[in-house]
């Protein structure tokens, strides 16, 4: 019965043409840097830009990683926040969440369809965004010799083969994954709470920019390690040499937390709700 | 007559859901800051013992990740940019200690990392995002870098001339999850502008794990500590480096200004400034007065350099003036925390330029001093 659900709400993921409007708007930014870094062949001065953005002039290789940290902090996470809170709070607003609760579905198994599906958007979407900038970087980017020979120079100087780098990058992929799982926790939980999915975007994003400002904030070195976006972009620390598991580690521990929780108070409000829409 | 079923007697109500929400969240946030809060065991090695201890610690290999914090707002002047934001910011570095000639040190940045790897006599300093290695032979004088600030080897330059009457125990702390015994280090001198250091030691190898720097008794000016340690010595390959084919190598004769003046500025300065003796290692253009808490270091500048740090001091808060007199040379200086920054001579003339950990007359003595005992040498 679960399955059946969750493939309607793929089905009906994949069949939107708002799914792939939002994605291609996502790899969009990247695609326009990497124009914008063929074209002028200048990259960002130390310390100011995104990670991996001044390595790309040398290595096209390595521009999923820059693309990735140029969505991962803002354009992904409003995507899934969009997404997510419109899940419950969509079909209340459409008055369809009524009908859909009186077949015999179960609250629980809905919210489980609706939580795969919202994370097979953020599959693509990080997906799409890779692929695109693999193909930009291996033909815009980089200096020919050393994209096509290799090795890749890690971040701490030493060399990476092709199959360490896949690697990482994967686990790179899969780290920014998880970080929008805790995105999609957070909306999803806003969707039961919200009754349109424009409230419950915004109490996500409400959450993600407030823990943006603090990480930024001196006062607030006491709560930064609990901060849903304080490990985001820790997916840099493996590309270290040796690979730097301590903030990815935490990462995933914290993002793990913040999605039971998040979850668990979806599951619980959405389970003992009064639906009249 | 059978048992109830399960769902009869653990039904499922709303209280309940919402209990097992609050529950877990609780145990989720509550067991790792309960964990954290685990008071430290003490020790009862005395100050001397412990001293002793960190002392021998010297050769001893470590590795760990090391946070410091500093708040220490130095001018921002090109040539000392790094040294500003050395002092006056935090960070985050990974270290690998096997001995004093082989170790590196990695400045971990959100873009990318500035490592320092030192061999022997030689350092190599890769730059990620400039995606270059820059080799240097280790200079007798040069400024401070990040290498420096790892807690052993703060604590070690602090440690230097202190004796037995100038340190007490202080209660051991939980540091990089060892309970590690603290020692208070008060300086003898007047002239320091110190008003004590505390470190905390690995109780097994006497490594530093925590150093603070206070200039009074409010918060810490500077703060070096590990996050992990570990106090095995790491294997060769962890201090190696090989630059990759698509790196830029090059060879640096000079390695800050502090290094060039050292080699080329045609002066000495004296033998001693405001009672303190020069270093035997300072026997060039560079002084480098006292030791432990109570050090300076006097660097001549010329014009263009002298001029630019000078504005910089201008506008640096707290700033203090002086016209050149009969009684004494002109002079900028400004004090932050436990750090004086003081430069003489007016715009054009150069200077003199002298920084340390010396209170605010001691600083004027010093620069008076060298001043007036400085002496032109022929170019060698």
């Amino acid at each position: 019965m679960t399955g059946a659900l969750i493939r309607v709400e793929l089905s009906k993921l994949v069949r939107s043409r708002r799914t792939w409007v939002t994605i291609a708007l996502i790899d969009a930014l990247p695609t326009l840097v990497a124009l914008l870094l063929a074209w002028t062949d200048l990259g960002p001065r130390p310390g100011t830009g995104p990670a991996f953005l001044s390595a790309v002039l040398t290595d096209g290789t390595l521009f999923p990683l820059a693309a990735l940290a140029i969505v991962l902090p803002l354009f992904l996470p409003i995507a899934v926040a969009i997404t997510a809170g419109e899940a419950i709070a969509g079909e209340a607003q459409q008055g369809t969440l009524r009908y859909l609760l009186v077949r015999p579905v179960g609250r629980t198994r809905l919210l489980v369809a609706k939580l795969v599906a919202v994370m097979a958007f953020v599959v693509l979407t990080v997906l799409v965004v890779a692929v695109t900038a693999y193909v930009l970087g291996v033909l815009l980017l980089g200096n020919e010799t050393v994209t096509a020979t290799g090795p890749a120079t890690s971040v701490s100087g030493s060399s990476m083969s092709t199959a360490e780098l896949l690697g990482r990058t994967g686990l790179a992929l899969g780290y920014a994954m998880l970080c929008m799982l805790c995105v999609a926790a957070i909306a999803l939980f806003f969707s039961t709470v919200a009754d349109s999915p424009l409230g419950a975007a915004l109490g996500t994003l409400a959450i993600l920019v407030a823990s943006t400002l603090l990480i930024t904030l001196d006062a607030a070195n006491a709560v930064q390690p609990y901060l849903p976006t304080r490990y985001w972009l820790a997916f840099v620390d493996l590309f270290r040499d040796p690979i730097l598991w301590r903030d990815v580690v935490r990462g995933v521990v914290l993002q793990g937390v913040y999605v039971v929780v998040f979850l668990g108070a979806g599951w619980a409000n959405f389970t003992t709700k009064d639906v009249t829409d | 007559m059978g048992d109830p079923p399960l769902c009869s007697v653990f039904e499922v109500t709303p209280f309940r859901r919402w209990c097992v929400v609050a529950l877990g969240t609780l145990l989720l946030i509550g067991v790792p800051i309960g964990l954290r809060a685990l008071p430290a065991a003490e020790s009862d090695v005395s100050a001397s013992a412990l001293l002793e201890r960190v002392r021998a610690s010297q050769d001893a290999g470590w590795s760990g990740y090391v946070e410091t914090e500093g708040t220490l707002q130095l001018p921002d002047a090109d040539q000392f940019s790094d040294v500003g934001a050395l002092f006056g910011e935090g960070t985050v570095l990974r270290a690998w200690w096997r001995d004093a000639d082989h170790w590196r040190v990695d400045q971990l940045l959100l873009t990318g990392e500035r490592d320092l790897i030192h061999d022997g006599g030689r350092t190599t300093a890769w730059d990620y995002e400039r995606a270059e290695a820059t080799v240097s032979r280790d200079p007798d004088i040069r400024l401070p870098r990040s290498a420096d600030l790892v807690p052993p080897e703060l604590a070690r330059r602090f440690l230097d001339g202190v004796g037995d009457g100038d340190v007490s125990r202080l209660d051991a702390r939980r540091v990089a999850g060892v309970s590690a015994p603290g020692l208070r280090i008060v300086p003898s001198s007047e002239l320091s502008s110190i008003d004590h250091v505390d470190l905390w030691a690995d109780p097994d190898t006497g490594v530093p794990l925590r150093v603070e720097v206070y200039a009074g008794s409010g918060k810490p000016a500077f703060t070096s500590t590990f996050e992990e340690f570990d106090g095995a010595r790491p294997p060769a390959a962890d201090v190696d480096f090989t630059a990759t084919p698509s790196s830029d190598v090059e060879y640096d004769d000079v390695l800050d200004i502090a290094d060039a003046a050292n080699q080329y500025a045609p002066v000495r300065p004296p033998r001693t400034v405001a009672g303190l003796a020069k270093s035997e290692s300072s026997d060039r253009a560079v002084g480098v007065y006292g030791e432990g808490l109570t050090q300076v270091i006097a660097i001549p500048l010329r014009d263009r350099e002298a001029d630019a740090l000078r504005d910089q001091l201008a506008v640096t808060p707290g700033v203090e003036r002086t016209d050149g007199t009969e009684d004494g040379p002109g002079r900028t200086l400004v004090t932050v925390g436990p750090l004086g920054v003081v430069l003489t001579g007016t715009e054009g003339e150069g200077g003199w330029l002298l920084a340390g950990t010396l209170n605010r007359d001691g600083l004027v003595r010093a620069a008076d001093d060298v001043v007036r005992g400085f002496r032109y040498v022929g170019r060698g």
